[in-house]
């Protein structure tokens, strides 16, 4: 790999170079309002980290429909369940048992999801594609009931309150953000910036995040070029077709839905230590279409496209509101966000539907990558979808 | 036990039900995909007839404690949820070039769209016809049923609409070319059987009866941009109930969803505590099963 920036650009392919610029142009734009006073730090942290929190939603759901092609419309309930079972146990409030370490949290809210992924899985995993996306709905719809109307459990409603920040107990990071010296910093032709205690926090959120991610990358990367991952990838492809070479095509759907539904389990746990609140509009099924909305505009089965995705997403949530709040549109944010995710859906599967950074070289060793570039094979012969 | 109750509630609920999986069943055998559209085409309908219905009114004289301008309102309900979604199938579904998962999900952004224009038009909030609500009908208040005129208007013109459909499929020329289409498309195609025409006539006909549903909902309940969406899963339910692509297993099966749902109230009268508040979680789980048992449902055919 060369550093040379110029030949990595030629390098790039056009969706490629459109992304490049469509995220330099974002950072300009976020980078500027920082600079303005236009937008608080810790604001942008803040955004920075749901983000991260809608790219470790959208690999969840790569795992499962990228990889496997299962049809997953549950994905609110995963994230509901990892965010209330963190909540259950370390929230002040919790009618269970309150006050545990949040790491316990994190333990029990991905067992949590695990253990419903193999219960909605059983029944829902031997049909149809379009059966599962159906059953899958209707069983997030039941979880969400669930936890509506099982008040002495769940607080229902209301809602659960008082939830610790994750790295609370810790040795050095739980007091972290008191321990920073408030910063101030005079921007040469803008607003003085300051720098606090909730800047530390937020600081230290992204953090947190930036390691879920980044976790789940390797590991999903790893596994997506593993053996394992070559049969999800046939099982997308043509499942008689695994069936006939001698796999168990039900047991590898069913540890694909498991992986996907504990990652998304992982972005609640983050989430509910985040917003330190959760309640059951967090099952809201809009939650599970934002991020199928990430996955099919990355491009499915491709981890940087949902990265991608995770950027948009935010940005139509944000955008909306700004355009709202600035007075451009006289509507009301919810159904803007909702034509707004609305046509980009429908745009999407008419002008792209394989994303648009459908997966290239991720599926490639990164050794067979070197050995070609060192004989000296063109590199655009290597680009073409390895699924076509 | 107000069974009774129960089961002519359940009757009033059924027909509403019929009337949206119906449409959702014949889509779903002619154009082979998951409609997720079709709950957002039943509001579609129902807000056209609100929006009529308050330019005619109370015109004329009332039938069944409704006055006839609701009828000229659910006549409009019905043109329009047909119109918007034969639109849709020409501007949307017929470029893509995608298979029937493609074609689910890009269901799901229209199904936003719907209900996005419906929302930005009327607001978010509950709304209803503004017809006066009636009293209970006297001659049934001895035997534990509480029903009102209105109710009986449901399940009257539901009853016309579903007889109506069955002597189209039955007795005229488009009805045998529907089934011989949604029985194998490409035989139907070298027969001489203008598909494509077929197919547009039955989102017409289907989105219609989507169309009438949602008014009647709109009556029984009252209206909101997400009452479509809220029992599309309903529907779902009774389509797979009765067999995905049988047009009259969905009459029986959209007859079971909707009592089941109405009955769900006698599961705690008999010591079940599930309450009426798992009414839909109940028709799911029933749904999930039947797939599981008897995927092709319960007039599906052999499996495919």
């Amino acid at each position: 790999m060369d550093l040379d920036p110029r030949a990595a650009w030629a390098g790039l392919t056009r969706a490629e170079r459109g992304v490049v610029g469509f995220v330099a142009a974002l950072a300009a734009l976020l980078v500027f309002g920082l600079l303005t006073g236009g937008l608080a730090p810790t604001y942008f942290l803040y955004l920075l980290g749901l983000v991260g929190m809608y790219v470790l939603l959208s690999f969840g759901l790569n795992a499962q429909w990228g990889y496997t092609g299962l049809i997953n419309f549950s994905v609110a309930a995963f994230f509901g369940l990892g965010a209330y079972g963190t909540a259950l146990l370390t929230a002040d409030s919790s009618p269970i048992a309150g006050g545990f370490n949040p790491l316990v949290g994190l333990v029990v809210g991905l067992a949590l999801a695990a253990v419903v992924a193999v219960v909605i899985g059983v029944p829902t995993l031997r049909l149809r594609a379009d059966y599962l996306a159906i059953a899958s709905l209707g069983l997030a719809e039941v979880v969400r009931l669930i936890v509506l109307n099982q008040r002495e459990w769940t607080n229902g409603s209301a809602g659960l309150r008082g939830l610790p920040g994750f790295f609370e107990g810790w040795p050095v990071l739980a007091t972290f953000p008191e321990a920073m010296p408030g910063l101030r910093i005079a921007v040469p032709f803008g607003a003085t910036i300051l720098l606090e205690t909730p800047f530390w926090q937020a600081l230290l959120n992204v953090g947190l995040v930036g390691v879920f991610v980044g976790a789940s990358y390797l590991l999903l990367g790893r596994v997506h070029r593993s053996p394992w991952g070559r049969v999800l990838r046939t099982i997308r492809a043509d499942e008689d077709l695994a069936e006939a070479l001698g796999k168990d095509t039900y047991a590898f759907k069913m540890q694909s839905f498991v992986l996907g539904s504990v990652i998304m389990a992982l972005a609640g746990v983050f989430y509910a230590h985040l917003n330190l609140f959760v309640s059951p509009g967090d099952f809201e099924p809009i939650n599970t279409f934002y991020v199928w909305i990430a996955v099919i505009l990355g491009g499915s089965g491709s981890n940087r496209g949902a990265m991608f995705g995770g950027f948009v997403v935010i940005a139509i949530r944000e955008g909306t509101r700004f355009l709202n709040g600035a007075g451009f549109v006289p509507l009301d944010v919810a159904p803007l966000r909702l034509l707004v995710i609305g046509l980009l859906i429908v745009a999407v599967m008419r002008f792209r539907p394989q994303g648009v950074l459908p997966p290239q070289r991720e599926l490639i060793w990164p050794g067979a990558l070197g050995d070609a570039d060192d004989a000296g094979t063109p590199r655009s012969a290597e680009r073409g979808d390895p699924r076509e | 036990m107000p069974v009774l109750e129960y089961l002519a509630n359940g009757l009033v609920f059924s027909s509403i039900i019929v009337l949206a999986s119906i449409g959702l069943s014949l889509v779903y055998s002619i154009a082979d995909f998951a409609n997720f559209a079709h709950g957002d085409t039943m509001t579609v309908g129902a807000y056209a007839a609100l929006a009529t219905f308050g330019v005619v009114g109370g015109l004329g004289v009332s039938v069944l404690g409704l006055p006839l301008g609701f009828f000229v309102a659910l006549a409009v309900g019905v043109v329009t949820a047909a119109v918007v979604a034969a639109a849709t199938h020409k501007l949307v579904y017929e470029s893509l070039d995608t298979d029937s998962i493609g074609l689910l999900i890009t269901s799901i952004g229209v199904a936003f769209v719907y209900r996005a224009l419906v929302q930005i038009r009327f607001g978010s909030d509950f709304t209803g016809f503004g017809i006066q609500v009636l009293r209970p009908i006297e001659a049934l208040v001895p035997y534990g049923v509480r029903v009102t005129q209105h109710d009986v208007a449901i399940v009257v013109s539901a009853a016309l609409l579903v007889g109506g459909l069955h002597l189209l499929l039955q007795h005229t020329d488009l009805g045998r070319k529907m089934r011989a289409t949604a029985d194998n498309p490409d035989l139907a195609r070298v027969s001489g059987i203008r598909t494509a025409r077929v197919k547009l006539w039955t989102w017409l006909i289907g989105a219609g009866l989507a169309g009438a549903g949602g008014v009647f909902l709109g009556l029984y309940n009252q209206l909101s941009p997400r009452m479509g969406f809220n029992i599309l899963l309903v529907v779902f339910a009774a389509v797979i109930l009765g067999g995905i692509g049988s047009v009259y297993g969905a009459m029986l099966g959209g007859f079971l969803i909707g009592m089941i749902n109405q009955l769900t109230p006698l599961l705690s009268d008999v010591g079940i505590p599930i309450g009426i508040e798992y009414a839909n979680a109940v028709a799911f789980v029933i749904m999930v099963a039947v797939l599981l048992v008897r995927p092709n449902g319960i007039a599906g055919e052999a499996a495919t």
